[in-house]
C-alpha cells in the first residue's frame, strides 16, 4: 500500500525551503512545521439537512532562533514569494526581542526517529478517500430520529447534529536533521436534544462518538443515547447541601483530572502557579491513583510519536501508586529550571483501575452507596496555585446504589489533593473516543452545597 | 478604519467582475442567497515573562469564505487562495447546500428583509466606530516592549510580595471585503488590541494569583501612560483581601452585584437565551417569551456594537450589516431577539447586526457585542445597606449557562459577605449558581452606576468573538451561593 499523502511533495519541499531561506537569512537555528486539514460536515436541524460545509485548511509554523533570541511565525501563504517578506520580518521582530540562553531545539537524541510515513500509528482510514458528499448526507439523515420518538412525559422539540469527517497531517521538521510526519482521518458524530415535558420544562442533553476508522463510528446509537439521557433528568428536584459521596460520570470525570496535568507542567511550576510545586517522586496522592501516560497506543485517537518539539514520545507512568513520577517539560523549561526534560504535555493519560479490574458506573454506584452521581458540570472553576474549586453539577442523586432522582442547583467544593485523599475507585469504562482516558471515579466525604 | 475600495480588491486580487462571477457561481443550484467575506488577519504577540520581553511573534491568516442559503440552510466553503480556480471550487461546494436533497426552509427565496421594526435602536452605519490612528502591522517590536517593560517595573514594585508577572501583549488587524448576492460591497480594516497581565503574589508561604486585563478596538495609540497606571494599580488591587479571604458558609441568599464585570453574568445567563438561533430551534427559556413582561420594569438590556473603540464595537457586522444598538429588554418588556439574517427572515424583522463569525473559516451565527443593563435610581451603597445578610461579588469567571434551562454556574474570583448593610470579610473560590430569567426577574434593585468592562472578553459558541459585557450594581434576591 502507498503512504497517504495530504501534504504534498511540493508542499512538503517547501517547509523544508522555507527552512533553508531562514538559515541563509541569519537564523542559526530553526524549525519549521507544516500542517494541512481536510474537513466536511453535514449538519441537521430536526431531521432535515441545515447546514454542509467543505474546509481545507494549511499552516506553515516556523520558530526561529536567531543571536540567542526567539520568535514563533505562523502563515497560510504557501507562495515561495509571500516566504520571502514573511521571514525577513519574522527574523527582525526576532531581533527585536531580549536574548533568551534557555531557547534551544531539543537534544536531537531525543527525537522522534520512527515517525517516518506518519501511518505508523494505524491512525488512517482509506475508506476515507471513498467519501462522496452523498454518503456524507445519507449518514447525517438516517442516524436521525426525530418525529420517530417521543414519549409520554415529553417532546423531542429540537435534534441538532453534525456528521463530521476530516483528515489531518503534519510535518515536522528541524535545521539538525529532525523529519517526523503524523497523518490520521477522523470521523465523529455529535447530537443535541431538547425534550420539553408537559410543563414547559426543556432538558438539554448532548451525546457524541468518534473514531479514526468509519466502521468503529456507533453513529446510530448517539441520538438514542441523547434522549435517554435527557429523559432521565426529566423531574429534578432541589436537593439538600450534603456530604457524601461523589462518583463522577467519566463522559465528565476529566474535570477533575486535568487540573492535576496541568499543576504538572513545568510552565505552572516555574511560575508558582501550581498546587503540586516541588512535588517529584514524592507521595502526594492515595496509593489508587495511577495515571499512565499511553502516548503510543496504535489506533487511539490521540496517540502520538512527537510532541510539538518533535521529542519522541513514549508510554510512562505520570503518577504511580499516588507518587509523582513525571512533570511535563519542554526544551526551554529545562533549561530555565534547570531540571530534565521530558514531553511537553500528557499525550494520552489513562487513569487506572482501582481496586480491581471492570468496575463501571453500576458497580461503584453500589459500591459506595449513596451520594450524588455527577453527569455534568456546569461552570466553576479552579485555583491553579491552591488547588481550591468549586463546580456547578448537574446529575442525580443516589440511595443503595440505584438512581433516586436528578438533581440541579448545587455546587461541589473542595480542594483537589483533599478530593483525591477519599478515592474510593476508579472504574474501567473509559471511552476510547475520548482525548483523555478517565473511567467513573468515586469520592467519599465531599461536601455539596444546594 | 476605512481605506479606499481599490486598497481591498487589489489586496485579494480580485475585481469587481470576479465578485460577481464568484456569485454566479454560488447560485448556480439554486441557492436564494450568497455572500464572500474576504479576509487577511495578521495577528502579534509579545510575552513578558520573568522580567524579559523574550518571546513573541505573529501569525498571517488569509482566506475567503463562500455562503450559499437555501431557506434558512447553510451550504459553507472557504478558500485560502484567492485564485480564481480555488475561489470557483469553494463557491461550487457551498453551493451544493441547494441541490435536490436539501429542502427550502419556510420562508422560501424572499431575500428581502421585512421592515418592522420591534425595537428602538440607533443604526449609525455612517460612523467609523474604531479608526486606527497608528497600525500595530507596521510598528516597529521595539517600540512596543518599553510598555511591556513598564507593567513589570511598576506592579513589581508596587507590592514586594509580587513573584511572578507575565505579560502579554496582543494585537489583531483583519482587513475585510464582502460582496453578496444582494450587490451589497463592504470593506474596512479592524484592529483590536489586548493586554493581559497575570500576577503571583507570595506571603507566609501561601500562594495567590491575580489578572487583569484591558482591550479595545485601537491602534498602537491606545498604549498610554494612564493606561499603563491602570493596568499596575488593578494588578496588585485589594490583594490582601485575597490573602485573607475565605469561602463563606453556603446557602441560598441575596446577591449584589458590583458594576462593571459582574455583566458576565448578563451575557452568559441571559444574553445567549436571547440569540436567535436558539430560540429559532426552540432551544431557549426565551423561545416564546417574545412581547411578554421578563423582569422588573426598572431593567433594560441592550446589545451595542456602537460604542467607538470598544471590544464589541463593529461599523457593520459579519453579513455587511451596518452595527446597531439593539434594545432586547425595555422596561421588563423582552422586546428583540438578536439576529443573523437567517433568523431575521425567519422570524421576518430586520437583521439587528449581530451576524458575527471568527473567520472567513466560520459561517455566520447571531452572537452578542457589547450587552449591558442600563443604570437605574438606585445608590450602590444604598443597594448594599439594603441587604442584612449576603453577598457581595466584582469579579467572575468561567460562568457556564444551559441555554434550555437556563441554568447558569459562576465562580466568584473576589467578593465580600455582607452583614448588616456593610461589606466585611472578603470571600472568593466560590460559585453562584442559578437560573438566568429566574435571577432577571428576581433583580429588585439597579444601580445608578452602570458600567462597561473593558477587559478582554471572549465569547465561545462554536467559534470565538470579541465581546464586551456591563452592568450597574444590582440586587439579586435570591441565589444558591457555594461555599463551605
Amino acid at each position: 500500500m502507498t503512504s497517504p499523502e495530504l501534504l504534498t511533495r511540493e508542499e512538503r519541499e517547501l517547509t523544508l525551503k522555507c527552512m533553508e531561506m531562514a538559515l541563509a537569512k541569519g537564523a542559526q537555528k530553526v524549525r519549521v512545521t507544516a500542517s494541512k486539514s481536510v474537513m466536511d460536515l453535514v449538519g441537521t436541524l430536526n431531521g432535515e439537512i441545515d447546514k454542509v460545509t467543505h474546509c481545507l485548511d494549511r499552516s506553515l509554523s516556523v520558530c526561529l532562533f536567531v543571536d540567542g533570541r526567539f520568535g514563533s511565525f505562523a502563515t497560510n501563504r504557501f507562495d515561495e514569494e509571500g516566504l520571502d517578506a514573511f521571514l525577513d520580518r519574522g527574523i527582525s521582530v526576532t531581533r527585536m526581542l531580549a536574548p533568551d540562553p534557555f531557547r534551544d531545539l531539543p537534544d536531537p537524541e531525543r527525537t522522534a526517529k520512527d515517525a517516518l510515513t506518519g501511518t505508523e500509528l494505524n491512525l488512517y482510514d482509506d475508506y476515507y478517500e471513498r467519501m462522496t458528499p452523498e454518503l456524507r448526507r445519507r449518514l447525517a439523515l438516517d442516524a436521525s430520529l426525530f418525529g420517530k420518538r417521543n414519549g409520554e412525559e415529553w417532546t423531542l422539540i429540537s435534534e441538532e447534529a453534525e456528521y463530521t469527517d476530516s483528515v489531518f497531517e503534519t510535518f515536522l521538521a528541524d535545521s539538525q536533521g529532525l523529519r517526523c510526519r503524523h497523518i490520521e482521518t477522523s470521523f465523529e458524530y455529535g447530537v443535541e436534544v431538547t425534550l420539553e415535558d408537559k410543563k414547559g420544562n426543556k432538558y438539554s442533553k448532548y451525546w457524541w462518538d468518534g473514531t479514526p476508522m468509519l466502521k468503529d463510528l456507533d453513529i446510530n446509537a448517539c441520538c438514542p443515547k441523547a434522549i435517554d439521557l435527557a429523559v432521565e433528568m426529566l423531574h429534578p428536584k432541589r436537593h439538600r447541601s450534603v456530604h457524601t459521596h461523589m462518583v463522577i460520570d467519566t463522559e465528565v470525570a476529566s474535570k477533575v483530572v486535568s487540573p492535576i496535568l496541568r499543576a504538572l507542567n513545568a510552565y505552572s511550576l516555574q511560575q508558582n502557579n501550581s498546587f503540586l510545586l516541588d512535588s517529584l517522586d514524592k507521595q502526594v496522592f492515595p496509593e489508587g491513583l495511577t495515571i499512565l501516560d499511553c502516548s503510543r497506543n496504535a489506533g487511539e485517537s490521540g496517540s502520538r510519536y512527537f510532541d510539538s518539539e518533535g521529542v519522541a514520545t513514549r508510554p510512562t507512568a505520570i503518577i504511580e501508586k499516588g507518587t509523582v513520577r513525571q512533570y511535563f517539560v519542554n526544551t526551554y523549561m529545562a533549561g530555565k529550571m534547570g531540571i530534565a526534560p521530558t514531553v511537553e504535555d500528557a499525550i494520552r493519560p489513562k487513569v487506572m483501575p482501582f481496586p480491581r479490574h471492570g468496575l463501571g458506573r453500576d458497580e461503584i454506584l453500589s459500591l459506595c452507596g449513596e451520594g450524588i452521581l455527577v453527569t455534568g458540570f456546569n461552570g466553576g472553576n479552579s485555583n491553579a496555585a491552591t488547588g481550591n474549586f468549586s463546580y456547578g453539577i448537574e446529575g442525580f442523586a443516589f440511595k443503595d446504589g440505584r438512581i433516586t432522582h436528578s438533581i440541579r442547583d448545587m455546587v461541589v467544593t473542595g480542594s483537589f489533593l483533599d478530593l483525591w485523599s477519599h478515592l474510593v475507585a476508579c472504574g474501567e469504562d473509559a471511552r476510547l473516543c475520548q482525548a483523555r482516558l478517565v473511567p467513573t471515579l468515586a469520592f467519599s466525604d465531599v461536601d455539596f452545597s444546594a | 478604519m476605512i481605506n479606499d475600495k481599490s486598497y481591498y480588491l487589489d489586496l485579494f486580487s480580485v475585481t469587481e467582475n470576479d465578485l460577481q462571477s464568484l456569485m454566479q457561481e454560488s447560485l448556480r443550484h439554486g441557492g436564494d442567497f450568497a455572500d464572500l467575506y474576504f479576509e487577511d488577519t495578521t495577528c502579534s504577540d509579545l510575552l513578558l515573562m520573568d522580567g524579559e520581553v523574550s518571546s513573541g511573534g505573529f501569525n498571517i491568516d488569509y482566506g475567503v469564505g463562500i455562503r450559499v442559503l437555501k431557506g434558512e440552510k447553510t451550504g459553507y466553503a472557504y478558500s485560502e487562495s484567492t485564485d480564481r480556480t480555488s475561489m470557483r471550487a469553494a463557491a461550487r461546494a457551498a453551493a451544493l447546500i441547494a441541490d435536490g436533497n436539501a429542502s427550502a426552509g419556510r420562508v422560501g427565496a424572499a431575500v428581502e428583509e421585512a421592515s418592522r421594526p420591534r425595537y428602538k435602536g440607533r443604526p449609525n452605519p455612517a460612523a467609523d466606530r474604531y479608526p486606527m490612528l497608528q497600525d500595530w502591522r507596521t510598528c516597529e517590536t521595539a517600540r512596543l516592549v518599553p510598555f511591556l517593560d513598564r507593567l513589570h517595573q511598576g506592579i513589581s514594585e508596587r507590592d514586594k510580595r509580587v513573584v511572578k508577572v507575565i505579560a502579554m501583549l496582543s494585537s489583531q488587524v483583519t482587513d475585510l471585503l464582502m460582496y453578496n448576492s444582494l450587490g451589497e460591497l463592504k470593506y474596512e480594516t479592524r484592529p483590536l488590541g489586548s493586554i493581559s497581565v497575570s500576577v503571583v503574589f507570595q506571603q507566609d508561604g501561601k500562594i495567590e494569583n491575580k489578572s487583569v486585563s484591558r482591550s479595545f478596538r485601537a491602534g498602537v495609540e491606545m498604549l498610554t501612560d494612564a493606561l499603563a497606571d491602570e493596568l499596575v494599580a488593578k494588578a496588585v488591587d485589594r490583594i490582601d483581601d485575597r490573602f485573607g479571604a475565605r469561602r463563606p458558609k453556603g446557602g441560598k441568599m441575596p446577591v449584589v452585584m458590583g458594576a462593571g464585570a459582574s455583566g458576565i453574568l448578563l451575557h452568559e445567563a441571559m444574553g445567549h437565551a436571547f440569540e436567535a438561533d436558539f430560540n429559532r430551534k426552540g432551544q431557549s427559556i426565551f423561545s416564546d417569551k417574545m412581547g411578554r413582561k421578563i423582569c422588573d420594569s426598572s431593567i433594560t438590556v441592550v446589545d451595542d456594537g456602537t460604542i467607538r473603540g470598544n471590544r464589541g464595537a463593529l461599523n457593520f457586522d459579519d453579513e455587511g450589516v451596518p452595527g446597531q444598538r439593539t434594545v432586547l429588554v425595555e422596561d421588563g418588556v423582552l422586546t428583540s431577539y438578536m439576529h443573523d439574517r437567517i433568523s431575521a427572515r425567519y422570524y421576518d424583522v430586520k437583521t439587528t447586526g449581530n451576524g458575527r463569525r471568527e473567520s472567513f473559516r466560520y459561517n455566520p451565527i447571531p452572537r452578542m457585542r457589547a450587552t449591558y443593563m442600563e443604570g437605574g435610581q438606585a445608590a450602590p451603597e444604598e443597594i448594599i445597606a439594603s441587604v442584612k445578610k449576603g453577598i457581595y461579588v466584582d469579579q467572575f469567571s468561567n460562568g457556564q449557562v444551559k441555554i434550555g434551562e437556563g441554568d447558569f454556574t459562576f465562580y466568584v474570583q473576589s467578593g465580600y459577605l455582607i452583614e448588616s448593610g456593610r461589606l466585611t470579610a472578603p470571600v472568593k473560590d466560590i460559585n453562584i449558581i442559578g437560573n438566568g430569567p429566574e435571577a432577571l426577574a428576581d433583580i429588585q434593585l439597579v444601580g445608578n452606576d452602570p458600567l462597561i468592562d473593558d477587559g478582554t472578553w471572549t465569547c465561545g459558541k462554536g467559534q470565538s468573538a470579541p465581546v464586551s459585557c456591563g452592568i450597574p450594581t444590582v440586587l439579586i434576591k435570591k441565589l444558591t451561593v457555594g461555599g463551605e
